[in-house]
């Protein structure tokens, strides 16, 4: 196990500050536009900068080496780096100083690559000019900085998993694994989530259920584990290592002794979701046979309250939620996705009753025994036409948009082969049948999948392919005609040629929407990207975790995904959580509100202008034989927003990294009449 | 060489196998990392800028190289090749030689004054060939570790690097270093090598000048590339009209390589934005059978492109010739129109899909698999027996697979599963040493 | 234009949010979309932490405008939607007593990814000073305003 991370020994502030500017090509991307070299030139000149250099890319190792060197050799103790965001690349010159013996605060970073180069590359000279007054300006924040310690914080070995379906499954058992207490909270009354829904997975054709139940047997067996079903997270408070979780679960509602003969005698019934609608059930339910937990439940949703007859007794069923207050560490959110639910009219869904989604045909093909025909609204089914791209691959302008104004311009990814999947079952099913796949671009992209699509061309199934912006039509058929719908396809494969199919069944593959949850997004204050899905950190250096520490994606919630890479997701969700939870600890950054002791005169203003529980108070101190007041902080539950800075009339507060005289300096340097980049022209 | 004993052996020092490395090291595990070549960083350190957000790819992988590099709880070996591995029992007992780089690496400084004193220049495989290094250098100006490597085929022995070396480093005498690792899992993280550029004899058998490959493209792209711009190798003249041959070595039976290779639709767009950008005047032609933009941010990707101006013709490319001035004739099928057209380009990129990485002797594609003992699947990629459970996990026990050792897939996916596969080794590795699984 | 036609520029401060307004301008550079050069970005936690008395500093300083980005109510900051707001009335009245056009400084929501409003608002303030020039000018006049 690693040792713990010691800073250096701090720089005293009273000793001669020594700034090192650097300004990095970044291989071209800032050097095409910025001169770089003039910048240099021009920094090198403000007082107590002792270097200035330019380097084709400072995070190298070698750019990094220069920046060390310069640390241990020239004396360089405040150092500023004009490169790529500092989203990008702050930390790794944190750590480089700090390999050199250098207080990691003592550094600044100026972006000149998103913020400079990038979106000013028609005026060279512009550009050149704003690198100099924003790096001037790092300079004169430079000056400023004092060494800092990060806030260390007891970490709780403990992680919320938020969602029960097969990535939040798959991450509560990798977590526990590391020896991480986990609790998974699913808001449905059983664990499985959309999974379960499906009867086959492609590539290798297993059962899904049965993959589930395995995965169910080993987390809920597992002693780090606890399960709460029908729960949900209704406040949040803390951060990283010490998140504070109120868990709302309602009842069950049945007794283990009493569910099997009360689901048997309840009458009332409702939509069946797991069947996507296609069929009805009871209000006390299972959705099927060996689910988990494996005793049927009450949903509370449409329950109505109305007495149930058993044994010559009315039963009432009462909710009686239960509060669970629990602290995370860290908390993963695997909360998934729903499949598209068309428009009504689109393609004629929720008006011609023989069009229907794919996950509604897979439920319904489920429920066709082996060996006999397929039927539809009650019609023998002889001509499918599948659409691909139903709710994906929308384009603005073309497509009509959707309630919040969006069009999902995304791919979902999973649908075509699971659409061919579905084809190759049904031509292997019922022989006789006529399959038309009606797409755009067929996006078999995984391992095993192309091998799927070459099944369904080899079994005949029927391909047409349309424009994006031409999509296929589907209308009820005329009275009297041997079909109940046409589809109108522009198919480009026959070179343009308009193509009327009759078809017993439309079905559509329609992609993935996040689910709907608003209230965990406000509550954790968590970003979502255009998509509507979560968004990650940075799509490529830090894919599963979120911009807020201490919180990871795990699935579909995330984007579309199949189960492979849900699964896979879930594991690297779970080997974050390992890495930040694992050590029982969890270090912040030091950007905390901080009093000066000198200055402060117990106004109190800092207090009123605080929002946040607990960050700051007034306390009486015994000084030189009176009582004084001034206002203190506590550092892990200061959020750093600087309410109380504005506020103070001694200027006695101020965020630590973030001063008010740090940035007086900065618009000074920025609003300087002479900058000095003329001066190194002279 | 010292032996060593550690948590994991991560074998492969691209993107996937940094990545499975760092996430385990982070955990506090011991992790020994095996790179074959003399620098970590894989092909991703090769790329100019990464999809679909267009950082700049060095920005994103020096960093990650940097950090293993460091990582204290990481041991770094270059140049290092896996030979056998034998069950022990408590896990695996790896064979490594350490290959002689003829330079003393703990003395070598990577001041390069070797390298400038080397009077024979070689092509450098970092550049595809487009470039050229010294018979001693370092790898490329981002190689981790910066130690000098003399590759002595190519050597003729004149003795001027050792007489510059001012560390003394340069020993002629080296020979290869068989040493041991005791390890309890292994993450086999081997990588892709390109389809062949010879590979389909209809599109010029590879010896047609200006019909390139892919990361050739990308290092004419790269910032830190050979000429620092888009030209012609077969006679230095800006390109005006390029043309990107989609599925060139991908879902092609005659080839034998059946699967689509994931990357090569985003990579051609991604190519095609970056040449409109440096050369606005060119007209980029795409001809393809299928877009595959299903990932995260990439069908939005494809539409910029799109919009942009790179124009996307759904078609068959029959075969390729070259006209008089070296000029690329494309033989190519409108499958939207019904006829077949030729068409003259001054460049083509085969858009080449991914194979397993091969051997050390460049022939055998199964070199890691075998070392390690590991069936392949029908797509010659390290099988995976159980996918949808188990995504990592190879048919033997305490031996898991990420990145492109189990299939083609892009930068995303090979971190994603980094992570998955350091997530199931790191629980194997405590449920095996037996340490207290829970507190 | 480049700079050198253009001759001296007039300033834009832009106040930006980590969580809003500065990841939204890292996103705008990645979209390789044009503006202004003369417009000066600096990342800020939340912009409460600034009495009126800064801005006023910094306008006499010679910043010709300032445009304060901050993430709204999508703010990681209890106090930033509301606490914003009030700031910047208090600092409009600040601005009048001194005789400086309010509307040389603005507030915006911007979002992480938020392009084009980004753009719409550097570009508002750009031509808003075309209109009405140097705040240096202003200052020495009062009575103008």
């Amino acid at each position: 196990m690693p040792e713990e991370k010691k800073f250096p020994e701090t720089t005293p502030a009273s000793e001669e500050v020594r700034v090192g500017v650097y300004t990095c090509h970044c291989g071209g991307n800032i050097s095409h536009v910025v001169r770089c070299e003039r910048v240099t030139k021009s920094l090198g000149k403000l007082s107590n900068v002792v270097v200035a250099r330019t380097d084709p890319s400072f995070c190298s190792d070698t750019g990094q080496a220069i920046i060390e060197k310069d640390i241990k050799e020239l004396g360089v103790n405040r150092v500023v780096i004009g490169a790529c965001a500092p989203s990008l690349h702050e930390q790794t010159f944190r750590n480089t100083v700090t390999r050199a013996g250098l207080n990691p605060y003592l550094y600044h970073h100026v972006g000149l690559r998103e913020q400079d180069s990038w979106v000013h590359g028609d005026d060279k000279d512009g550009a050149t000019e704003k690198a100099i007054r924003l790096m001037s300006a790092g300079v004169a924040k430079a000056r400023l900085l004092i060494p800092l310690d990060p806030i260390r914080l007891g970490a709780e070995k403990q992680a919320l998993v938020i969602g029960g379906g097969v990535a939040g499954l798959r991450s509560a058992l990798d977590i526990a694994r590391q020896g991480i207490r986990v609790t998974l909270v699913e808001k449905s009354p059983f664990l499985g989530g959309r999974m379960a829904q499906l009867e086959s997975i492609f590539p290798t054709d297993e059962e899904p259920r049965q993959l589930l139940h395995e995965l169910i047997e080993q987390a809920a067996a597992y002693p780090n584990i606890t399960v709460l079903t029908q729960a949900e997270v209704t406040a949040v408070s803390g951060y990283v290592g010490n998140f504070n979780v109120r868990v709302t679960q309602r009842s069950r509602g049945v007794s283990d002794e009493m569910a099997e003969a009360l689901a048997a005698a309840c009458t009332q019934e409702t939509p069946d979701e797991f069947n996507y609608g296609l069929t009805r059930r009871k209000v006390i339910c299972r959705p099927y046979e060996g689910c988990y937990p494996p005793l049927p439940a009450v949903d509370w949703e449409h329950y109505d309250g109305q007495p149930i007859q058993l044994n010559g007794k009315s039963v009432v069923l009462k909710d009686e939620p239960q509060v669970h207050e629990l602290t995370a560490g860290a908390i993963v959110l695997a909360t998934g996705f729903d499949p598209y639910e068309p428009r009504r009219g689109e393609y004629g869904y929720g008006e011609i009753p023989e069009v229907a989604t794919l996950p509604q045909l897979i439920r319904a093909l489920s429920r066709v025994p082996e060996g006999e025909p397929l039927t539809w609204n009650g019609h023998p089914v002889r001509d499918v036409a599948l659409i691909h791209c139903v709710g994906s691959r929308e384009l603005d302008g073309v497509h009509e948009p959707q309630a919040d104004g969006q069009v999902n311009n995304y791919c979902s990814r999973v649908c075509c082969t699971a659409s061919l999947h579905t084809a190759v079952e049904l031509r292997q099913r019922f022989p006789k049948l006529n399959l038309y796949e009606l797409y755009q671009d067929i996006r078999t992209y995984g391992r095993g999948h192309e091998e799927i699509y070459r099944q369904a061309q080899a079994k005949m199934v029927r391909f047409l392919r349309y424009h994006g912006d031409e999509r296929p039509e589907v209308a009820a058929a005329p009275a009297g005609d041997t079909h109940p719908v046409l589809v109108r396809v522009k198919d480009t494969l026959t070179y343009g040629e308009e193509i009327e199919i009759p078809v017993d069944l439309v079905v559509l593959a329609v992609g993935m929407m996040p689910r709907q949850i608003d209230s965990l997004v406000n509550m954790l204050k968590v970003s979502r990207g255009a998509d509507r899905f979560l968004l990650e950190a940075h799509p490529k250096l830090r894919p599963v975790e979120m911009a807020v520490r201490g919180i990871v994606l795990a699935g579909t919630a995330q984007g579309p995904m199949n189960i492979q890479e849900s699964l896979s997701a879930a594991s690297a969700a779970a080997a974050k959580v390992a890495s930040l939870l694992g050590q029982g600890r969890v270090e912040l950054p030091p950007f905390v509100a901080r009093v000066d002791e000198s200055k402060c005169n117990g106004a109190g203003a800092c207090v009123e202008a605080c929002l946040e529980e607990g960050a700051i108070a007034l306390q009486t101190f015994q000084e030189n034989g009176r009582e004084v007041k001034r206002a203190v902080v506590t550092p892990a539950n200061c959020t750093g927003c600087g309410a109380c800075v504005g506020v103070c009339p001694n200027r006695a507060i101020d965020v630590q990294a973030w001063t008010l005289a740090q940035y007086e300096a900065m618009v000074d340097a920025i609003a300087m009449e002479t900058p000095a980049f003329s001066e190194a022209e002279k | 060489m010292d032996n060593l004993h550690v948590d994991t052996l991560v074998v492969g020092g691209g993107i996937a196998g940094m990545q499975a490395a760092l996430d385990l090291a982070d955990q506090g595990f011991q992790v020994a990392l095996v790179e074959r070549e003399p620098s970590i960083g894989g092909k991703m350190i090769t790329l100019s800028k990464v999809f679909p957000t267009l950082d700049c790819c060095s920005c994103i992988t020096t960093p990650k190289m940097s950090a293993v590099a460091h990582h204290p709880n990481i041991h770094l070996l270059t140049y290092c090749e896996l030979q056998s591995i034998e069950e022990t029992g408590s896990g695996f007992h790896a064979a490594i030689v350490q290959k002689p780089r003829y330079v003393d690496a703990r003395k070598c400084t990577g001041c390069r004054e070797c390298e400038y004193a080397c009077p024979v220049t070689v092509p450098s495989p970092f550049d595809r060939g487009l470039g050229a290094y010294r018979a001693i250098r370092v790898p490329f100006s981002t190689a981790v570790p910066q130690k000098a490597v003399l590759d002595m085929e190519n050597c003729i022995l004149c003795g001027k690097c050792e007489k510059e070396c001012p560390a003394g480093a340069v020993d002629f005498t080296q020979q290869p270093e068989p040493f041991e690792i005791e390890t309890t899992t292994i993450i086999a993280a081997s990588g892709f090598e390109l389809t062949p550029l010879n590979a389909k004899k209809e599109y010029g058998g590879g010896k047609l000048r200006n019909v390139v490959d892919p990361l050739m493209m990308e290092r004419f792209l790269a910032p830190t590339g050979p000429y620092g711009r888009v030209l012609r190798p077969g006679d230095g003249k800006e390109p005006t009209s390029i043309a990107y041959v989609q599925c060139a070595g991908s879902r092609d039976q005659t080839l034998g390589v059946e699967y689509c290779s994931r990357v090569c639709c985003m990579y051609a767009v991604k190519q095609a934005m970056l040449i409109s950008g440096a050369l606005p005047m060119a007209d980029i032609t795409i001809y393809y059978m299928d877009i595959r933009t299903f990932g995260k941010g990439y069908e939005q990707f494809y539409q910029n492109a799109k919009a942009m101006g790179v124009e996307f013709v759904r078609g068959k490319v029959a075969a390729i010739r070259e006209d008089g001035e070296q000029n690329p004739v494309i033989k190519v099928e409108l499958t939207e129109e019904g006829r077949i057209v030729e068409r003259t380009f001054d460049l083509v990129i085969l858009s080449l899909g991914m194979t397993p990485a091969p051997g050390s002797n460049g022939t055998t594609s199964t070199s890691l698999s075998a070392s390690l003992g590991l069936p392949l699947g029908t797509d010659k990629f390290i099988a995976i027996p159980a996918p949808n459970a188990n995504p990592c996990a190879s048919a033997r026990p305490g031996i898991f697979v990420t990145g492109t050792a189990m299939g083609p897939m892009d930068i995303v996916d090979s971190i994603v599963t980094a992570s998955s596969a350091a997530s199931a080794a790191s629980a194997y590795i405590r449920e095996h040493q037996k340490e207290a699984v829970y507190a | 234009m480049t700079s050198n036609e253009k001759g001296k520029q007039p300033k834009i401060l832009i106040l930006a949010t980590l969580a809003g307004g500065y990841a939204g301008a890292d996103a705008t550079g990645q979209a390789h979309t044009d503006y202004p050069a003369n417009t000066y970005i600096l990342p800020v936690m939340c912009p409460v932490m600034f009495p009126p008395e800064f801005f006023v500093r910094a306008f006499e300083r010679g910043i010709d405008g300032i445009i304060i980005m901050y993430s709204g109510t999508d703010s990681p900051y209890k106090v930033e939607a509301d606490g914003t707001a009030a700031l910047i009335n208090r600092s409009y009245a600040l601005m009048k007593t001194r005789g400086i056009d309010i509307r040389r400084l603005r507030l915006a929501a911007i979002c992480t990814v938020c392009v084009k409003p980004f753009l719409k608002e550097v570009n508002q303030m750009a031509d808003l000073l075309k209109g009405i020039g140097f705040v240096k000018d202003e200052i020495a006049a009062p009575a103008a305003a």
